[in-house]
């Protein structure tokens, strides 16, 4: 049996044959376009590093809205300047302040500022989080992802990267801006850049513990309103409770130490226990780690929770029905 | 030389046996897997591009092992599932730009490529609105895209004319034809519509319930029976009687008659006895073997491979 | 003015199946547990537990509870399009979204003011009707957010995200460095009938009842209204 002798496939077929070389098809009556048929590759194919790193800047790109839609361009780039008004000010009064005499330090640590814009970070992670991992879930998208050369957890570990390097922008560049802020104040350069180095590097931490447990839990549903509800849920209860609960063990009952113990129970008191401890800043909660037991324990919590994170999204994804 | 080949290859779930002891060797062309749904067509994809396991058994693609050495396989081959996979807020070209390069592509080639190949598949100026507002053809179309941007070897299609209206189900049954002929690339399609494969493929597979019923090149399914289908403008019974009169053994399918070949001069006897009769022949051509057949008599067909 | 039974059944049964419920009941009994907690190991007075539970349920709880529930009757519906099983039967549009209000108010009462209450009595007993105040002022809470956030759902598909907006910047931020911006506040307006039932000087708020009591009741209706009349020209256009 013949396949259906189409006169237009039997003369395309005909013409791409006579062209395979890449050479156009004749001169065509408005000149303008050229079937040239069919062109095989045989350019580069780069492997799994390189395709992992070009997922890496996809989604990255994806967490602040480039490339996309307007529509989803709004909520990540209006946060990120959210973020980054009130350390304009803070820079702004820092000058000013420092000419006339008044202030001899930033009005606010480096290392609280996170803290302070937690509501708007609560929220970057609560939305860009589930865009990042629930869009391939909702749109079954996974099994052209897995069918490529990428494997499965470098799926996991190119996403984790964006969302953290994200997150650490959008902590860093304010940060940055407090720090030339303080430099134009004419503040004392070294003290400055020790604090704000300290910062940053609680702002790294920041970034992965709170990337880790928002994907963990955007990916637990292909809703991305389930997913946004979720991390709020989790990052916002947890704050309000530990630090509840500091205040009445720590202020009213006078027990700094217990008091310091409770910071484990939200990631962001545990993330400025780390700080403290580590790090010799102020606490931004009503109470830091109060011994040195304290202190490795929440190092050591962080970075439990970071490498757990990491290894329930792995199993996650290879568990994952396609 | 075949590109596709599995040695006793089982998938159990719990309750459900999808694949059992399934052995085929598929060689390059266009192949079809044809099988009700439930079959097990879709599950032998999987497994061939390492989207799920085995629970025993071999396969091998393009002569590398699909559980050993999937990784390789995976660049060199299409893949265009039967359920929606795309992304509502993405226009094709993005999309298809993504794929290429999650697929190895270096990004210039890229976009080349991607220009190219959603030309080939007949999408041009839709290509820049987001895939949400697509139709089901033109979703089907991108589907196909994004697994011939790479420029693979191979690739399995998994039900390609779901959803799709009559026209769009032949354009994209001629597209198909094309991805062998013109772009040389192989082609495993599936589809639980077992006449339109027959239209387009070199050889087909036959599952039912995850084991093999045949297979075999699409020429010696549908090669002639002995048997001439006839069909009159009236008085089917009386031909009928007249024909048996003469000596042949005739059967009934609805409308047709079914006359058994005995000769060259089968085709005289059965004019004249229509003439005869003052009737009017509309049909008289050669009866030929459907693929459906095979489901009927499955262990007789069997036994003819 | 009624609601339709088989609506409601269906709600409560989709709200309440499953993973949901675990959620909501978690989030109760964590409050309790906290509640059981600090009253056997701390040494709390009534003005430190109202502290408390104003901080955790009517501040955090009660606006997530909200959140949850409100949007959570309707918007997976929206979602994934089988709402338009609901909107093509013979029922009013204001029925609709009256029978799931119904189920909205009646998990939030039981799972976040209740346990509020409970919370309130595990603490101070019932000295100062702190216990009483608070489970009332959840009350009212609970059922404006349920009606704003039912509206949210329906008239926008980011409901969630408009309504955590609303929640945690609006509600905590603004409420705290924009005295007048507080007189539109849920919570105040919750805490202000707090404040009328608890012995006086135990609870402040910003806004006196009348004023809370009213735009509570306006808001409620207001929303409950315009989210049947924003029902009826729903349109289900693609995706995102």
């Amino acid at each position: 049996m013949q396949p259906p002798s189409d006169p237009s496939s039997a003369s395309s077929s005909a013409s791409s044959s006579a062209s395979s070389s890449g050479l156009s098809s004749g001169p065509s009556p408005t000149g303008v376009i050229h079937d040239i048929g069919y062109r095989g590759y045989d350019g580069p194919r780069l492997g799994r590093r390189a395709v992992a790193r070009a997922l890496f800047v996809h989604s990255l790109r994806g967490v602040f809205g480039i490339g996309r839609s307007a529509k989803s361009k709004v909520l990540p780039v209006g946060l990120s300047v959210i973020m980054c008004v009130p350390a304009l000010v803070l820079a702004v009064v820092t000058v000013i302040g420092a000419g006339r005499g008044l202030l001899d330090d930033v009005p606010l640590d480096y290392s609280h500022y996170a803290m302070v814009l937690q509501a708007a970070l609560a929220i970057f992670l609560a939305t860009q989080a589930p865009q990042t991992v629930s869009l391939d879930l909702r749109f079954n998208t996974l099994p052209l992802y897995v069918s490529r050369p990428l494997e499965r957890p470098d799926y996991v570990v190119a996403k984790y990267a964006a969302m953290t390097l994200g997150v650490f922008l959008l902590l860093a560049v304010p940060l940055l801006i407090m720090y030339v802020g303080a430099l134009f104040a004419e503040l004392p350069a070294g003290d400055e850049t020790a604090e704000v180095a300290a910062a940053l590097v609680g702002a790294a931490i920041y970034a992965l513990v709170l990337s880790g447990l928002a994907l963990l839990i955007a990916s637990l549903t292909s809703r991305r309103g389930f997913g946004v509800a979720g991390i709020i849920t989790t990052l916002v209860m947890t704050y309000a409770v530990a630090t509840a609960l500091q205040g009445v063990v720590g202020i009213d009952n006078d027990d700094a130490v217990t008091a310091g113990w409770l910071g484990l129970i939200s990631p962001m008191t545990l993330v400025d226990g780390v700080q403290v401890w580590a790090l010799g800043t102020d606490p931004a909660t009503p109470a830091g780690p109060a011994s040195d037991a304290t202190g490795i324990t929440f190092v050591l919590v962080t970075l439990a929770v970071v490498v757990g994170c990491l290894g329930l999204l792995v199993a996650r994804y290879r568990k994952v029905r396609l | 030389m075949s590109i596709i080949t599995t040695d006793e290859l089982t998938k159990r779930y719990p309750g459900v046996t999808a694949l059992d002891r399934l052995t085929v060797s598929i060689e390059p062309g266009v192949v079809g897997l044809v099988g009700a749904n439930g079959a097990g067509k879709s599950t032998l994809l999987k497994i061939l591009l390492g989207l799920n396991d085995a629970t025993s058994g071999q396969a091998t693609m393009l002569g590398l092992d699909v559980a050993a050495e999937g990784p390789q396989i995976r660049g060199r081959v299409g893949y265009m599932p039967e359920h929606d996979c795309l992304p509502a807020d993405v226009s094709a070209t993005e999309f298809v730009v993504h794929m290429a390069r999650m697929s190895g592509l270096p990004s210039s080639a890229a976009r080349e490529r991607t220009a190219d190949t959603l030309r080939h598949v007949g999408l041009y100026e839709e290509r820049y609105r987001p895939i949400g507002g697509y139709s089901t053809g033109m979703r089907q179309r991108v589907k196909l895209a994004q697994a011939l941007v790479h420029d693979p070897e191979l690739v399995l299609l998994d039900e390609p004319t779901n959803g799709l209206d009559p026209a769009g189900r032949d354009e994209m049954l001629a597209l198909i034809r094309r991805v062998h002929t013109d772009f040389g690339i192989s082609v495993l399609v599936t589809s639980h519509l077992l006449g339109e494969l027959e239209r387009i493929c070199d050889h087909v597979v036959v599952i039912d319930a995850g084991v093999l019923l045949r297979s075999s090149s699409t020429a010696d399914f549908t090669r002639a029976t002995q048997q001439l289908a006839v069909e009159v403008t009236a008085e089917a019974d009386a031909v009928a009687r007249t024909l048996t009169e003469a000596g042949l053994k005739v059967g009934r399918d609805a409308n047709l008659l079914l006359v058994e070949l005995a000769g060259d001069a089968t085709y005289d006897v059965v004019r004249d006895a229509v003439a005869q009769l003052g009737q009017g022949l509309v049909r008289l051509e050669p009866r030929r073997h459907r693929i459906a057949e095979v489901f009927e008599g499955g262990a007789r067909d069997a036994a003819a491979v | 003015m009624g609601v339709n039974n088989t609506i409601v059944r269906l709600t409560a049964r989709s709200m309440l199946g499953g993973r949901r419920l675990y959620l909501l009941a978690g989030l109760a009994a964590l409050l309790l547990a906290l509640a059981l907690l600090l009253r056997l190991f701390a040494d709390v007075s009534a003005t430190d537990s109202a502290e408390f539970i104003q901080a955790v349920s009517l501040g955090t709880l009660l606006p997530l509870f909200g959140l949850i529930v409100g949007t959570g009757t309707i918007g997976p519906e929206i979602d994934d399009g089988s709402v338009v099983y609901l909107l093509a039967k013979p029922v009013s549009r204001h029925v609709i979204v009256r029978s799931k209000l119904a189920v909205a108010v009646t998990t939030t009462v039981t799972f976040a003011a209740v346990p509020t209450f409970l919370a309130g009595l595990i603490m101070v007993g019932d000295r100062a009707g702190i216990a009483l105040a608070y489970g009332i002022g959840a009350l009212v809470a609970g059922i404006v957010y349920s009606a704003l956030f039912l509206l949210l759902a329906v008239a926008t598909r980011h409901a969630v995200i408009f309504g955590l907006v609303y929640a945690l910047i609006w509600e905590s931020l603004v409420g705290t460095f924009v005295p007048g911006a507080r007189t539109l506040s849920v919570q105040q307006w919750a805490l202000s009938v707090a404040e009328s039932i608890a012995s006086p000087g135990v609870i402040t708020a910003d806004v006196s009842l009348g004023v809370a009591l009213t735009l509570a009741a306006v808001v409620f209706v207001a929303a409950t209204w315009y989210a049947g009349e924003r029902l009826r020209v729903l349109t289900l256009a693609g995706d995102d």
